[in-house]
Order: C-alpha cells, then structure tokens, then sequence
C-alpha cells in the first residue's frame, strides 16, 4: 500500500524553480534515499512532503487522500509523518524525555505518566535513556541526532523523512546516527532519507532517487542507481562521490 | 560640631517621616506590580495578534505600538483622566492609572518580546510544526519559554522603568510614594529630608526588583551548557 505520494510537484523560490514536477509514492516498508548535488531541490522536495514549504502546484497524497491545503489537514498529516532535521533541532528548552514526549503529550494530549512510559521506550530503541534529564545543549551532535529521532518514533509515524540527518556530525558521530536508522529500516519503518552517505544508502535503501536540477533523473535499485548508473549527470555525481 | 548635629537632625527627620511613607509604598507597590502583569500579559497579546496574521490584527498591533512610543507617558496618563470620561467611559482614579500605565508598558514589553521572538532559531518552530504542534502550542510550549529567558534581561530593565513611572500616576492625584513626598513637604517645609526618604524608598524597590531578576535569570539558564 502507498504511504505517501506526490504528483507533479512544483515549488518555486521568487524566480527560481526549485521543484519540476516531481513524481514519486513510497509504499508501506519501503526505505528510499534521495541524492543529488546540493541545489537539486532534494531537501525542498522533503520539506514539501510535511508542508514546512508550500508547494506550487501539484498533489500530496496521504494514505491514497489528497491533503487539502488548509491547516486542520497539514496538521493532522504531520502527526503521522515525522521528520528528523539535519540540524537536530531539538526543543532547548526542554529535557530529552521531555523531547521525546513532547508530541504525544501536546498533540496527543496523552496523559503525563503515559506520555513519559512511552518516551522512555523510545528513548532505550535509540540508547538515549541514560540522558533522558539532561538538556540538549548538554549532550553531543549525534546524542542529539538519536533524541531527535526517538521523538519522531514516539509518535508512531507511518513514515519519517531524514533531511541530511548526519550533514552537521562530526565524522565520528556519524555512524552512532546511522545505526539508529539502521535498525529502524530493519524494523520495517517506512523511510524517506536525503542523504550524502552514499554507503549507508546503498545499503538500506529499497529504491535510490537522483534529482538533479528539480526533475528525478534517474531512480531505481540501489543496484541499478550505483553499479549500472544510465544518466550522465548521476555517473559524473557517483564519480565525485567515489573518494569520499 | 555644627555639621555633625545638622547631620543628625536630617536623618533624625528623615526616619521620622518614614512611616508617613507607607500608604505612599503601598500604592507605589500596587501600581508597579498590576501595570508590570498588564503590560506584561498586552505584551503577550500584542505578539499572538502579530502572529496570527490576521491583517485588522496586525494593524491594530502595529498603531497601539506606535501610538504608545510615540506619545509621552504624562499625556497618555492625562488622555486616560480626562478624556476618556468626555468620552463616556468612567473609571476610578486608581484603576484609570493602571490601565495607562499598563498600557504603556505593554507596548515597550511587546517590542522587547518580539526581539526575544525573533533571536529563536527557525528550527525550533519547525521542528514544532512538524510533530503536528499548532501554531499556538508552538508558541505556548516551544517559542515562548525559550524568548522569555532571552527576554528577562531587557524585561528586567523595563520593570525597574515602570516602578519609578509609577511616580507619574501623581499626577493624576494617585497618591502614591512620590504625591505624599510633596505633600509632606510642603506640610513640614522639611523638604530635603523627605524627598531622601522618597529617594531611598524606589532604591529598596527597584534594588530588589533587580536582585530577584538577578536570581530568575541564573534559574533560567539551567539548560545551557
């Protein structure tokens, strides 16, 4: 069953057009990274998906329904489709469990001690539990990174979209985020991750997109994507990836 | 041996006339404290109609902004006196006084709110959004807690304002610190030592004003590195 969808996507930024009509429908389970070259719109194209940018024209679908553009539906859509930011973006004013249980107490309206249970559930899957009093500002990128993904969980989402979610790690960090998201896949979350770590998406990944200039030039098996690439542009990208 | 005895005999009357002091600090408290919630609570209101984006909201916001900084203290006291029961609307000294004052400070207060609103990262509101958080969850839960905190500085300076402003209500025959300075004043000719004690009195307020906001700024930074 398609989770979510989106068909011919345009998003423009004043002049520049961003989003060129972009097709695309992740089904239940699936894990599908998006690459690109900074620029190709990959992370407005993310972001379009959660309303965070206003579309132009075009149609996101939800659960085979279209979501109308007024709040109450945006709304109710993005109770269901977390989002983890590349700049982890965590709530400063608040401890990790108050973090992670943030949505389901506030948008939920779940009970404190319930909210809290759950929370701490959360908090274990991503071994976040021994800092659960501590402050964002107090703990690393990547510990950040983890508390930002277990407070999507907590909400039970049929889908997360990952925006870069190990860009601002330092390289060390990076693999702790990794694994966390590893695991989630392996349990059969439904992902969307736009990503640099070609490695990470080869190995994860369901299907692999490549937007260049605000079309999807390419997509198909990570197979297909990175052995057999057809598109020049995507084997010219691959090939500046290689090194790194 | 001169000075020193009319040294002794200043302070001698100063203390004497202290306790006349007290329906004056009493009335001085009472105003600062109503017109700093007032302010304090329009502050919030006019940063949740800016927000809302409504535009007869916006617009209302925007001209009691600039007609508030724009116009002096002692007029807007003497508008809500005078002119508002020309116009119809009765209220009594002390609460006409409130108002004015409150409204006064409500505007400084939403400029300095807006500041503390804008120094927030976009993150932190998006990320807000995207857990499904309305607009005013956002604000009530994510926004305005962490802009408070950077606020309590700038706060802090405009609720030391707003004590010694209070003086201002004397005009409109409040009689508060600074009406009973000048009346025991003029009733003792003693004039030096009175207005000292009025002197010493906004010192002990303000002072300790500025101590407890002291004491809330450190309790606030509990969750910064």
């Amino acid at each position: 069953m398609k989770v979510l969808e989106t068909k011919n996507l345009h998003k423009k930024f004043h002049k520049l057009e961003v989003l060129k009509g972009i097709d695309f429908s992740i089904e239940q389970g699936q894990v599908i990274s998006i690459i690109g070259s900074s620029g190709s719109g990959k992370s407005t194209f993310l972001r379009c998906l959660n309303f965070l940018e206003k579309k132009d024209k075009g149609d996101i679908i939800y659960q085979s329904k279209k979501v109308e553009n007024k709040a109450s539906s945006i709304t109710e859509l993005r109770k269901h489709v977390g989002m983890v930011f590349q700049s982890f973006n965590l709530f400063q004013n608040m401890t990790v469990l108050d973090n992670v249980a943030s949505g389901l107490r506030i948008v939920n309206k779940m009970e404190k001690t319930k909210a809290e249970e759950t929370a701490k559930e959360v908090l274990e899957k991503v071994g976040m539990l021994d800092k659960a009093n501590e402050y964002p500002a107090r703990i690393s990128g990547g510990q950040q990174q983890r508390v930002a993904i277990a407070r999507a969980l907590a909400m039970s989402p049929d889908v997360v979209l990952f925006d870069e979610p190990t860009s601002a790690l330092d390289p060390e960090l990076v693999a702790e985020v990794l694994s966390v998201m590893q695991d989630m896949a392996k349990e059969g979350m439904t992902m969307v991750i736009v990503t640099h770590e070609m490695g990470f998406a080869k190995e994860v990944s369901d299907r692999v997109i490549f937007l260049h200039e605000g079309k999807i030039a390419e997509e198909g098996t990570p197979e297909e994507v990175f052995e057999h690439p057809q598109n020049e542009r995507l084997q010219s990208f691959l090939n500046s990836m290689t090194f790194s | 041996m001169e000075l020193l005895h009319s040294i002794a005999e200043f302070f001698e009357i100063a203390f004497k006339n202290l306790p006349n002091f007290l329906p004056g600090i009493i009335a001085t408290l009472l105003l600062s404290i109503l017109s700093i919630v007032g302010g304090t609570l329009i502050g919030i209101l006019v940063n949740l109609m800016k927000m809302a984006k409504v535009r007869p909201l916006v617009l209302l916001a925007d001209i009691y902004v600039v007609i508030v900084r724009g116009t002096p203290l002692l007029l807007q006291l003497f508008f809500m006196f005078y002119c508002l029961p020309r116009m119809g609307i009765n209220l009594d000294r002390f609460t006409s006084a409130v108002l004015g004052l409150s409204f006064h400070n409500g505007a400084y207060i939403s400029e300095i709110f807006r500041g503390a609103i804008l120094s927030i990262p976009k993150g932190q509101s998006e990320a807000a959004k995207a857990i499904g958080m309305t607009k005013l969850q956002s604000f009530r839960h994510v926004i305005f807690p962490q802009a408070f905190k950077n606020a309590v500085p700038a706060l802090g300076n405009q609720f030391l304002l707003a004590i010694k402003d209070s003086s201002l209500a004397s005009v409109i025959t409040i009689t508060e610190t600074m009406m009973l300075a000048r009346q025991l004043a003029t009733a003792t000719f003693s004039i030096f030592p009175i207005y000292f004690d009025a002197a010493c009195i906004y010192m002990v307020l303000t002072y300790t004003l500025s101590f407890l906001l002291k004491k809330l700024e450190k309790r606030l930074r509990v969750n910064e590195r």
